[in-house]
């Protein structure tokens, strides 16, 4: 007999040979006994109808269907987002660097953690992480900046030409395309170029053009000249001068038929350009001309 | 595209599988009035997701919800079931003696029916009341249709064995 047998039995799956066997089994009265009584039972009164009439009266009509709790539970998914998303961004806000920058022909002043002042000449950027700033004094630098640092733990200045470190002091950076320059006006600077350090005392400046370490000269005075709205040159090839002239000026140069790798040594006032435009062309023996924010240098003759 | 939240559809699976919901709930246990509320609990909680049960679906998430409401929840209680007049079809010289008897009998069968597990009478009560097949019941329960007919089969078993008093 197989297995479950009285549940085929009831349910008619029996083979023929199974049914026989059963049915001669000693307890086969008690079972079809049992399967006729059990066919006589009935359940409790269900009415449907009023059960279903119930169903509306005191349910559904009060009970709002997912359909209109949808737009809700859209709403509740999408603030959760926003929530996370603002929490998020908040973190992430929080953790990144302060950020201060100059346009063209804008100079800004800024006041670190620990009193330092960063003087950032036109088209510089600065960026530091303000909360770390007690543990680690560092300020990544695009364009030029003069600093004057109080006095405390090492005080790095990264740049994408090297690193600048000092204890306390005032010192002028300037990292421009192909021009990296570092002037020290008080105390000692080292200045970590391509893995080799160099120190500078008080007074002297460490150039690099296009790669290759300038010998320069003395740097003039205690700040830097642009401080007092004066861009000066020693010895800087005319390209440089006049992407400087560009930045304090906000305004296009171009050349003709102007060799701009020539040295340059003078200095152009960085308020009035007709005075500057003159600093510039008197000393380098050009001419220029100037059209709107254009200006155009060429030399000798040249027609426009 | 058809759709339980469309009223005249609901009505049709609630008038469809209503009375089995009852039923499914009064042999697991016992109480009628729980067996009502069930039913009620089940149908609204369809009707507020209508739009997500498929009509098809419908059907086997009510007796989930009828069933997983008062998992755990109450005891159950004899299950008080009610017999049509009479045993046999024959009853035009039926003898005190065999009246007697089949009154005995029938207060042995209720006695047997509430000493069942309450899982092998729900199986047992679905098939003889509701002519419920295997394959049905084992979708209500959520079971394979071999569990349902090992209850079943015990369930025959301990009733001759309660009914016969072996």
């Amino acid at each position: 007999m197989q297995e479950y047998y009285l549940a085929k039995w009831l349910s008619g799956e029996l083979s023929e040979e199974e049914l026989r066997e059963f049915e001669n089994s000693q307890a086969y009265a008690s079972y079809k006994k049992l399967k006729d009584a059990s066919s006589s039972l009935m359940a409790p009164e269900f009415n449907p109808d009023v059960a279903l009439q119930r169903l509306k009266e005191e349910h559904i009509n009060d009970v709002p269907k997912v359909i209109t709790l949808n737009p809700f539970r859209k709403f509740l998914r999408i603030a959760a987002v926003i929530a996370v998303l603002l929490a998020g961004s908040y973190f992430y806000v929080n953790t990144l660097n302060e950020k201060i920058g100059t346009a063209y022909a804008e100079h800004s002043e800024v006041m670190l953690p620990d009193n330092s002042k960063i003087f950032l000449n036109a088209d510089s950027q600065i960026s530091f992480d303000k909360k770390n700033w007690d543990n680690k004094r560092n300020v990544d630098l695009k364009g030029e900046a003069f600093f004057k640092v109080a006095k405390g733990k090492k005080f790095t200045v990264s740049t994408d030409f090297g690193t600048v470190a000092v204890l306390g002091t005032q010192f002028n950076v300037e990292n421009r395309k192909g021009f990296f320059e570092v002037t020290c006006y008080e105390g000692l600077v080292s200045v970590n170029y391509n893995n080799k350090e160099s120190k500078l005392p008080a007074g002297t400046s460490f150039l690099v053009i296009n790669g290759e370490i300038v010998d320069n000269g003395m740097p003039n005075g205690s700040i830097p000249s642009w401080m007092n709205n004066e861009s000066s040159f020693e010895s800087i090839p005319l390209k440089y001068v006049f992407a400087e002239l560009e930045r304090q000026f906000n305004i296009k140069v171009s050349s003709k038929n102007i060799d701009t790798n020539l040295l340059f040594t003078g200095s152009f006032n960085n308020t009035d350009l007709n005075m500057a435009l003159k600093s510039i062309s008197t000393p380098s023996k050009t001419n220029f001309n100037v059209e709107g924010d254009n200006v155009l240098f060429y030399a000798g003759n040249t027609p426009k | 595209m058809s759709n339980v939240c469309e009223d005249h559809i609901f009505s049709e699976v609630f008038k469809t599988h209503s009375k089995t919901v009852f039923n499914f709930i009064f042999y697991k246990f016992g109480n009628e009035e729980k067996a009502h509320d069930a039913v009620q609990e089940a149908f609204v909680k369809l009707w507020q997701n209508c739009a997500k049960v498929s009509p098809e679906k419908a059907k086997s998430y009510v007796y989930t919800v009828a069933n997983n409401l008062y998992l755990n929840v109450i005891k159950a209680e004899k299950v008080r079931l009610k017999h049509a007049s009479s045993l046999s079809n024959d009853r035009t010289n039926e003898s005190p003696e065999f009246l007697m008897e089949e009154k005995e009998y029938k207060q042995k069968l209720d006695n047997a029916l509430n000493a069942l597990p309450e899982n092998q009478r729900t199986t047992f009560l679905l098939n003889r009341i509701d002519g419920k097949k295997y394959a049905e019941i084992a979708e209500m329960e959520g079971v394979s249709i071999k569990a349902i007919e090992k209850r079943m089969h015990l369930a025959l078993k301990s009733l001759r064995e309660h009914i016969d008093g072996i």
